[in-house]
Formats: structure tokens, sequence, C-alpha cells
């Protein structure tokens, strides 16, 4: 990064590999410092020493209030915009003592609906997952449909999932609220199937019912029944979000929060927006990505509700511990933080502790 | 219809209510208890800041008493002391906007002035109506004067709390050309040169009947070739038809001016039918251009997602001030449509405009309606402000340095020019004396 006067200009850029010790979950935080030393954090799933290396090129005479900018001129380096981008924030929040939400025109809300993704494949593994989510103040769950043994599925498969749903909500009771996980397993027709299936469960949404391949496959969903459908978690550009919405195909779009970061997710939400549609980012990262998720809930009008990662006791610890508690969830709620920035204090001391060995 | 008892003190919902009895239409069930739920003043301190609107004014303002157009001025003040401006003006509908603005005032006073995202959308929706020039630029004044002081607060111009800028040098602006013949246009061309201006725009002679006679036709294609050959290849061109054209006759003029290589025709026909407008973009290769008189992004999604125009042109004292105009470009992008803000009214919309242009990266050009000689309402604004605002140097608007929108404004300063009252604006008539578009 090149010398230059202006003490908001972006100076150093580090990465710190992280991986959690009982779920194996990988992700990379990173730092941004300017001339004048205030530091920003961001996270993202990945990178290298050599995107690292373009980024700094890429970054040199930037102010970090240029965060708009920044994103344009780091499309060589896909992977690293968001992160930077929620470092940008933080320290322009930093500087302006405000939290980011605040930056941003909000808060438009005093608090974040929150949802846990759960696991398993039988429903005693769900049931046990539900329960410590639930513990933890969780209201609402994503639920991963059961594996798939043949490429289309018969009736069987759509009354397994059925059943399982229901076995949830009787635990659970009749206030918690359930979102149906497809990850892009299913075929279209299935996924039309088990969406009929479920109208009248009242799903919040279900989640990558089929593959985006096209739009085509998954209007046949859409069009065949009103159980609402969510999309969006590897798309990487507005552009095609624009389309699933064109196309009315979604009914809740699900950027993901470490390929978009906050800014690229609130000019979606504005898509969104006049489309009468909602905004849940997808998250199944570290505490930063979690944090920057919350400053754009508490940023933007048509946020519905963020995923947190459903995280092991062990690992849940390594984040307290790098990260302070970002996640506190109660009553179906998370809490937003009105620190200056995203809110988050890194102790630099822990991230080598549990530094990703490879 | 029957009224509710007040029911003061209940707790547990988020529901805001004017404090006095509110009349329950029965439209909607339960929303009689949300009117009578307490005030939800204290709902988002934890989350908020201290800061807290306390007065909210309107100004007319013409500057001269029979003027068509008065400006109609938004101030807000706060317990801090720090104040925000903001622009509402309507052409031709300054007393009802002022009225709006007032009605507003239950919104704003006693409110967070930093969450503005949270009263533009209970402004809007709030309205129930929702949308229309009226409201949305009443919204727009006060959001307006919201982000002045944000950025007043938070120690920044606007556009760095936006993410910008796209560039330091300041944002490409156009002036009209106010030349009526080759000579002067030649002339102009000339000035432009010195002063690194790089685009204009100008209109089409006359009014237009819903078909079109041969004579008129030419005519108006004369007057668009009169501009490229006399302003040479080197400035941009947008021609401005203010919807005085029907679609089938705006089709003919678009397709006839096509090797021009106009930066824009703008407005070929009226906003409301985004299907007529598009039968005639999509027969030319001519970029289009529309948006002056749409209110909220809502209502500019049909035109990006039939990408019927090239260039959106909300103007950010109508379309629903900074918060709205970023949103149709952020909604534009993705499209490849090209943001060109309008902007014909009083100098804080014109500046609040700059600030979203510098940090728009799909930002193309800025209109301010001038000449470029400073015209009488420049030298006014000169001495409310203190600086030539909207005037460009090196064919730029420079960018403000100072926090908020950057400017102090004296209520004395606007004093001197009174409100005249509402004028109704040009009413024009074709020869039959049936009316006409202008």
């Amino acid at each position: 990064m090149a010398a230059g006067n202006d003490p908001l200009e972006l100076k150093e850029l580090r990465a710190f590999a992280l991986r959690e010790p009982v779920s194996g979950r990988r992700y990379t935080l990173l730092r941004l410092e300017t001339r004048g030393g205030l530091k920003g954090w961001g996270e993202c799933p990945e990178t290298t020493e050599r995107e690292l290396g373009q980024a700094r090129q890429l970054l040199a005479g930037i102010p970090a209030t240029a965060y708009e900018i920044t994103w344009r001129k780091l499309s060589p380096v896909p992977r690293l915009r968001a992160a930077i981008n929620m470092a940008q924030l933080d320290i322009v929040g930093q500087l302006a003592k405000a939290p980011v939400y605040q930056l941003l025109g909000g808060p438009t809300r005093t608090k974040a609906r929150a949802m846990a993704a759960i696991t398993g494949i039988a429903p005693a593994e769900l049931l046990t997952s539900m329960d410590k989510a639930r513990q933890a103040g969780h209201a609402a769950f994503s639920v991963p449909v059961p594996p798939t043994e043949w490429r289309n599925q018969g009736q069987a498969y759509i009354f397994n999932v059925r059943g399982r749903m229901e076995i949830l909500r009787k635990n659970a009771g009749p206030d918690a609220d359930f979102v149906l996980d497809g990850a892009g397993q299913l075929v279209a027709g299935d996924a039309a199937s088990v969406s009929a299936e479920l109208e009248r469960f009242h799903l919040l949404w279900f989640d990558e019912p089929c593959a985006v391949s096209n739009f085509g496959a998954v209007r046949k969903i859409s069009s065949e029944n009103v159980t609402p459908l969510g999309f969006g978690r590897w798309l990487g550009q507005s552009g095609d979000f624009q389309d699933l919405l064109r196309e009315e195909v979604a009914d809740i779009v699900r950027p993901a929060i470490a390929l978009h970061g906050i800014s690229q997710i609130r000019r979606i939400a504005a898509l969104a927006e006049s489309y009468y549609v909602a905004v849940a980012p997808y998250h199944d990262g570290g505490p930063v990505a979690t944090a920057a998720a919350l400053h754009l809930a508490a940023s933007i009008p048509n946020f519905f509700i963020q995923q947190i990662p459903a995280v092991a006791e062990q690992d849940k610890q390594m984040r307290n511990t790098i990260a302070g508690e970002v996640e506190r969830i109660k009553e179906g709620y998370a809490e937003l933080n009105p620190a200056p920035g995203l809110g988050v204090q890194i102790n630099e001391k822990a991230l080598d502790k549990f530094r990703d060995r490879g | 219809m029957r009224r509710r008892q007040f029911l003061g003190g209940m707790a547990g919902g988020l529901a805001v209510a004017p404090s006095r009895a509110a009349v329950d239409c029965g439209c909607a069930p339960l929303l009689g208890q949300a009117l009578g739920q307490a005030p939800a003043a204290g709902v988002f301190d934890r989350v908020g800041t201290k800061v807290r609107v306390t007065k909210m004014k309107v100004f007319g303002v013409s500057l001269t008493p029979d003027s068509d157009r008065p400006y109609v001025f938004v101030k807000l003040e706060t317990n801090q002391g720090v104040v925000g401006w903001g622009e509402a003006t309507l052409e031709g509908k300054a007393g009802a906007v002022m009225a709006c603005v007032n009605d507003f005032s239950e919104f704003i006073v006693g409110a967070d002035p930093m969450q503005v995202e949270h009263h533009w959308q209970s402004m809007y929706v709030h309205s129930f109506y929702r949308a229309g020039p009226v409201m949305g630029s009443a919204i727009s004044g006060i959001d307006q004067a919201l982000w002045d002081i944000r950025g007043k607060i938070l120690g920044m111009p606007v556009y760095k709390l936006l993410g910008g800028p796209v560039d330091p040098a300041g944002v490409r602006g156009y002036y009209h050309a106010r030349a009526g013949s080759a000579e002067q246009l030649q002339a102009l061309r000339q000035v432009a040169k010195l002063q690194g201006i790089t685009a204009f725009k100008s209109g089409i002679p006359g009014y237009y009947e819903w078909i079109e006679t041969n004579a008129k036709i030419t005519r108006a294609v004369k007057a668009m070739q009169m501009l490229r050959e006399n302003l040479g290849p080197e400035i941009d061109i947008g021609i401005d038809f203010h919807a005085k054209t029907s679609p089938s006759v705006a089709a003919i003029l678009v397709k006839e001016v096509e090797a021009l290589n106009l930066m824009f025709i703008e407005e070929p026909c009226p906003p409301e039918n985004v299907k007529a407008m598009a039968r005639i973009a999509r027969r030319s290769t001519t970029p289009i251009a529309t948006g002056e008189r749409l209110v909220a992004s809502y209502s500019c999604r049909e035109l990006i997602e039939m990408g019927v125009v090239d260039i959106l042109q909300p103007d950010i004292n109508h379309v629903g001030g900074i918060t709205a105009l970023w949103k149709v470009g952020a909604m534009a992008e993705p499209s490849g449509i090209s943001m060109a803000p309008h902007a014909c009214e009083g100098p804080i919309g014109g500046l609040a405009t700059v600030h979203v242009d510098a940090a728009m990266p799909n930002f193309l050009v800025q209109e301010i309606c001038s000449g470029i000689q400073p015209e009488t309402k420049e030298k006014v604004w000169e001495e409310w402000l203190g600086f030539p605002a909207m005037r460009m140097v090196n064919g730029r608007f420079p960018l403000p340095e100072k926090p908020g929108l950057g400017f102090e404004l004296r209520e004395e300063a606007l004093a001197k020019y009174p409100f005249g009252g509402t004028r109704p604006m040009a009413r024009v008539f074709h020869a039959d004396g049936s009316v006409a578009e202008w």
C-alpha cells in the first residue's frame, strides 16, 4: 500500500485463518489498519497470501470511508471484498463514534429476529439439536431435508419430511418457527411436491428447494404452491438477485454475509424492497460476520431474520474468546450492539491458539 | 366508526400512537389496541442516541413575488444545537407541500434524527396512501434535513457516510444550452471548452399533438441536428422532450436522431405508462432517460425490470430525499442503468444530490437548471450560502468538505424573499384550445 498523508488511508491488511475445534468450521478474520492507527475487523471464508498481496495493492490510496468505491476496486479479489467492507465500516464507525447500523441510517429495529440452523438426520438428533438451540434462546430453526437415496423421491420421502417437521413443531410448541433447508439437493419436481405438502404447515419458508440452474425449473415450484421460497446463499452478484425477483421465484432473498458484506447486501435489500421481499442473510461463519450481519439487520427496513450458526460448546468458547459474546439471543431475537463500529473487540493474542493449521 | 378510549400506559408493543384519542375505522382488527398503546419514545433508547429533534420549521421562499415555483425549505432543530436543512420544493404545489411537511411534525419532533431510514419508512408506510408527489416532496425535505444532522453529528460530509467519493475531483455536471442560433451554439462550444464543461441539455421547440405533421417533425429534428452540428462531437448532448410528445410522435423523433449519438432523450412521453415508454425505447438505439416525476424506489422498479431506460433521473426533492435517491441508484446498477439526477429547484436539493452522486458507482452526470453564465437565482443562492452553490469548476460540481450537507444557512437570509403564495405553473394550449403538455 503506497504512502500518503490521509490518516484515513488504508495502511495495513492482515489475515488470520481460524478453525473451530469441534465443528472444523473455517473462517478467516481480516484486520485493516489506517495510517492514523484505526483498526477494523472483517471476516471471509478463506484467502491466500497471493490474494492478500493483490488486495494490498488495490487498496493503496483509498480512504476507509470510501467503502462503496473499494468494492469495485477489489473485483479481482472477490473473496476478500466482504471482509474488507466490514472492516472499513468498522473503522468508519469508530471514527464517527457510532455503531455501523447508525452510520447507515438505522436503527430500523430494536433487536434482530434470529434463527438457528439445527443438524441431524434422525428425528431424535434433530430434537437434541433443536433443544440446544432453544436453550440458547432461539425460537426459529432451519431444518435440513433428509438425505436422498435416489435422484427422484417417492411418497415415503415426502411423508418423511412432513413427519419430521411435525415432530419438531410438537416438541417446540406452536410459537416455534421453521425453515426447511433444501440446500439445493432436490430436483425441482420433488421440491415442488414437498413444498405443496407443507403448504398448510406454514413454514417460514423453504430454503434453496432446488439448485438455481434456470428460472424455468425454479418457477415450477413457485407456480404450483404458496409455500414461500428462499434463494441466494451461493449467488455472487446483485444482478442474480434482481433476476430472482423479476422472475417472481423468491419470497425471501438470502445473500451470504461472507460473500457480499454489509454494503452489497444493502444494495440487494433496496432491490428486494421494491418487490416487497425480505432479506435474511445466509451465515455459517464466525463471530465477526455475525456482528456485521446484525448491524446490517438494523440498518435496512426489509430485514426478516438472521441465521446464527449453531455451535458446539467448545466452539462457542473459542468464538467468545476471540470476539467476546457477539451472539446474545433472547426469546428468539439477537441483541444489537450499540458500541462504535462493529462493536467487536478482537483478542489478538488468542487468535494464534485457534489458527487453522491446514 | 366509533371513537376509541385512549388507554394510556399499556406496555408490550412497539406501536407509536399520537398522544390523543384516535379514531378506529374498524378496517384493521387490533389497530385500535395499537392506537391505545403508550408512545414508543423510549423503545430505541438502548440502541439509539440522545439526540432529539426539538423543532421543525417550514419556509416558503419566493425569489420574486409571483414566482411559480417558490422554494420550500425544511429546517430541523435538535437538543444538541445542531440544525439540519432540507428542500421539499414541488413546482406549482408549494402550499400543499408545506402543509404536508407540517403533517409529518408528529413523526419527527421528539424523534432521534440519526435513524433516518426508520423515519422514512414510518412517514411513507404510516401515511397509508404511499407515493404521490406532494408526500414524496415533503418526505424528501425532511429526509435531507435528517441527513444534514446525521452528517454533522457523525462529523462527516454525507457523501462519505454513503461510502464515496467515486471521484474526489467532484461530480460531472451539465448546464442547459441557453442558445437559440447556430452562432450562439458555436460561442457556447468555445466557452465550454475553456471552462471544461463536457455536456449540455436542450429541448425541442413547440408543443406536440397526439400525432404530428411533417412540418413539426422536421422542425424538431432540425433543432436537434443544429445542436450537434454547432456544439461539435466532443460535447455530450441530452435532449429533453419534457413528455410533451406522445409515444407515437416520440418514437419517430428518437429514431430520426439516432445518428446524432445523443447522451439521452429525456421523458419521451409521460411517465405513468411504462409499456408506452418501452415501445419508444425498443425501436431505437438512442438512450432514453426518465424519472424526475417518480416518487420512491418502488416507482422505478418496472422501468428497471423491463429494461426500458438507459438512464434514471430521479429528483432528490420529490423521490424521497437522499434515502430514496440512493436506493434507486442501487436498484439501477445491476441492470447497467446510469444515474443522472434531475435538479431544477433550489440550492439545498442541488447540494444534497451532489452528495449522493459522489457515492453512486453508476452515476453519469448531474443536472442544474441554469446556463453557463450564472443567473439571478444563483446570485441569491450565493448570498444565502456564502459560496457559489451548483456552479461547476472544470466541468464538475466540487465536493463540500464540511460535515453534513456542507453549508450554513440563516433564517434571516431567507426573510428577504417572503412566500408569495402558490402559483400554477405554465398552462399551454394547442391552436384549437385543447390542453397541451409543456
